[in-house]
């Protein structure tokens, strides 16, 4: 490569840290995990992209305006992401933007407030979600706690008596089951919380931790930790004669890498299913086969399913705010940026093709709603119909 | 110290600062971490460059910079939370420094191994102080009764930190104790013959080290408005031994580069495979092509990009450029003073 493409190269790279894109065009930008701890559930990243482009491609974009898009890594780490969140305002001039980590959206929330711009974490961590104090931002489904409180309710509807919670040391195992623990809703399903236990987030055996769940004997054993989590939970429990069937585990559990690696330890798990999993009998699908067959799909996973629902949603207040505005895209950013996070707000009964029941932003989040899924021969089986966490 | 060893510092941080309140959000932020970096690499080079100790807990050295302060901001104390911070910093520092009282080398770098390790649990289970993995939510920094809320204020306190950091470490290399520091770096049995008191010698290393360390652990809590034991993980030191060996060990303009290097590094990678349409794929690459770039550097280039800073000729540099030519007689006569010109 010559000298002069490099410094022509380095030249426009820092240009381009000082000169900001114009303002009238539909940006849409997120960041993800494309690579990073978290990269096995990054369909949620790739999800709302591949939506807005699937309406690039067969309807011209928004109310006929091309969106512009931009997936960035965010590789699990707080200062990259920071970084993103200020391109995506700053440079970009993004009308929405979709965040990844629950301590980035943490860290961000007043300057999200601050600077107006609305804003779809991928968290489920309640602390980000108050829509008096934190209008601009907004989540896809019911929180961890709520989540907790359906597979609670349901161990209750089928008569058990004790619980057992296990959950990773870091924020995303102990806060949620704090908040669970002392908000005393375990006691009021009638249910008896017979220990807490913590395990390292990054543990390879977690045996000694089975033997003690064990030595409680409960009828419910709810896991807050991810897909590696449970991997190794249900590894070390079918050791100590732990059946799978008490296990029940959060959204990020629908993962097929569980039945794939446990095999027969892993038949009877359940999890909680907010979104329908890809290649479900739903008219969303179709949408999604349509993209497919001249796209490639990254992930096809029910994370995917998750990520193209929110794509639905945010395009649906970005449509109603240029309807708004006489169909045309606001000129001045902010007033555009106000009038989707409104519109979002304003979102009632959004049918997102049968990924979840019908849409409502009210609360700042779509759907409070999620069902029970079983492993059942190595496939996810919903179980019951949709509860309602609040 | 020289008058221009004073000038061309104020000078470019002047620059730097003007520049950066003339960036848009994002730029004033690079600017701002690159210069959060430059000052925790100085800190980590008047260690590991000048006085030879090695330390892998520089990242639990920033960490308890960013709770001291974020504890102090919190309280209202927002004017003395970064001189706060530093002294934390430096008072686990020299906690951290005691083993190097009695271990050296590998065995010292192992012990401080251990001590971010400590750190880092500390961090997840004092809960009082660091409001355990949630993390401790910081207010924006408040200096003279003014807020400072924009990524451009920031970076200007960032920048006149750093000058003030670049002038103190440039004065301290010249005083006895830091010719002192670079006599234990290569031989501490000499250094006790020349009458040096090494183990002294070592925690004045540790304090000035963690002080600074300290500072800049404050400046990425106020800029982040959380410290988050994640955030202080083995992986950031390991950043910071980067930037110190990318940039070239001893050197305070190799620091600075280094900080550069390391932190802009996946932007630019980040923006080539925006140009090429290939930025999923790069993201990917990104962490072995920055492994890969370490290697080179240790193989091809010990001393740094400090070292291929100092070879840099201006002259040079522009005759790189001058179009090859077969006829001698026509370089001369023709291109003369096109050159001329330019210059």
């Amino acid at each position: 490569m010559s000298k002069l493409l490099r410094s022509a190269m380095i030249t426009a790279g820092l240009l381009s840290c000082v000169a900001p894109a114009a303002a009238a065009e539909i940006t849409f930008c997120m960041w993800g995990t494309i690579t990073g701890p978290d990269a096995l559930v990054n369909g949620m990243s790739y999800g709302p992209r591949d939506y807005m482009e699937f309406l690039n491609q067969t309807k011209g974009g928004i109310a006929g305006n091309k969106v512009k898009l931009l997936l960035l890594d965010g590789r699990y780490k707080l200062d990259e992401e920071l970084k993103h969140y200020r391109r995506c305002v700053d440079q970009e001039q993004a009308v929405v933007v979709n965040g990844w980590s629950t301590g980035s959206v943490k860290a961000l929330r007043d300057q999200i407030t601050q600077d107006q711009v609305p804003f779809m974490t991928q968290s489920y961590a309640s602390e980000v979600l108050d829509p008096v104090k934190l209008p601009y931002i907004f989540m896809a489904g019911p929180t961890y706690e709520q989540q907790m409180i359906i597979a609670l309710r349901d161990a209750a509807k089928a008569g058990g008596k004790t619980v057992v919670i296990m959950h990773g040391d870091n924020e995303y195992g102990r806060g949620p089951t704090t908040v669970v623990r002392q908000s005393g809703v375990i006691e009021k399903l009638g249910l008896t919380l017979a220990d807490t236990v913590e395990f390292p987030y990054d543990a390879q055996d977690i045996t000694a931790q089975m033997l003690r769940v064990k030595a409680r004997n409960p009828d419910l054993i709810y896991v807050q930790g991810s897909t590696p989590q449970l991997i190794v939970a249900l590894r070390d429990a079918a050791k100590v004669g732990l059946s799978a069937t008490k296990f029940v585990g959060n959204s990020y559990n629908i993962s097929p890498a569980i039945p794939e690696q446990l095999g027969a330890a892993a038949e009877g798990f359940r999890a909680i299913q907010v979104y329908s999993d890809f290649g479900s009998d739903i008219p969303a699908m179709k949408d999604i086969n349509a993209f497919k067959a001249n796209n490639k799909v990254e992930k096809e996973d029910v994370y995917y399913m998750k990520g193209w629902m929110e794509g639905v949603a945010i395009s649906k207040a970005i449509e109603a705010a240029i309807a708004k505005n006489g169909g045309k895209v606001p000129e001045d950013i902010k007033a555009f940026r106000k009038s989707v996070r409104d519109e979002l707000e304003n979102l009632r009964n959004v049918d997102d093709g049968g990924i979840t029941p019908p849409l409502n932003y009210a609360g700042h989040q779509g759907t409070t709603q999620a069902r029970l899924a079983v492993i059942k021969s190595g496939k996810y089986v919903p179980v019951g119909d949709w509860i309602d966490a609040q | 110290m020289k008058r221009s060893n004073l000038i061309i510092p104020f000078g470019l941080a002047i620059v730097a600062m003007a520049v950066s309140l003339m960036l848009g959000r994002y730029g004033a932020y690079l600017a701002h971490v690159v210069a959060i970096a430059a000052i925790g690499a100085m800190s980590l080079n008047l260690l590991n460059g000048w006085c030879g100790q090695i330390n892998f807990a520089q990242a639990a050295l920033l960490g308890v910079g960013a709770y001291a302060a974020g504890n102090f901001g919190n309280a209202g104390w927002d004017l003395f939370s970064l001189p706060a911070a530093g002294i934390a910093s430096a008072l686990a520092a020299v906690l951290i420094g005691l083993p190097a009282l009695r271990l050296r080398g590998l065995y010292f770098a192992i012990a401080t191994l251990a001590a971010q390790f400590i750190f880092e649990y500390l961090f997840k289970f004092a809960e009082p102080i660091t409001h355990g993995v949630s993390g401790l939510l910081i207010q924006p920094m408040k200096l003279f009764g003014r807020v400072i809320d924009t990524d451009q204020g920031y970076s200007v306190l960032a920048i006149f930190l750093l000058l003030l950091t670049w002038l103190f470490m440039t004065w301290i290399r010249r005083t006895d104790l830091g010719r002192a520091f670079l006599v234990v770096r290569e031989n501490e049995v000499v250094a006790r013959g020349m009458g040096i008191n090494v183990p002294q010698t070592k925690m004045w290393a540790f304090l000035i080290s963690g002080f600074f360390a300290g500072i800049a652990g404050a400046l990425m809590g106020f800029t982040a408005r959380l410290a988050h034991p994640e955030a202080f993980g083995m992986a950031l030191s390991v950043d910071y031994i980067a930037m110190i060996i990318v940039g070239g060990l001893g050197s305070l303009t190799g620091s600075l580069l280094g900080a550069a290097f390391v932190t802009l590094l996946p932007e630019v990678i980040q923006r080539f495979g925006e140009a090429f349409h290939i930025a999923d794929q790069l993201s990917a690459l990104r962490e072995m092509a920055f492994g890969l770039l370490i290697i080179l550097f240790l193989i091809f280039e010990p001393r740094g990009l400090s070292a291929i800073f100092r070879r840099l000729d201006v002259r040079r540099l522009v005759a790189r450029f001058r179009p090859h030519s077969t006829n001698p007689v026509r370089d001369q006569t023709e291109n003369q003073p096109k050159w001329r010109s330019v210059e």
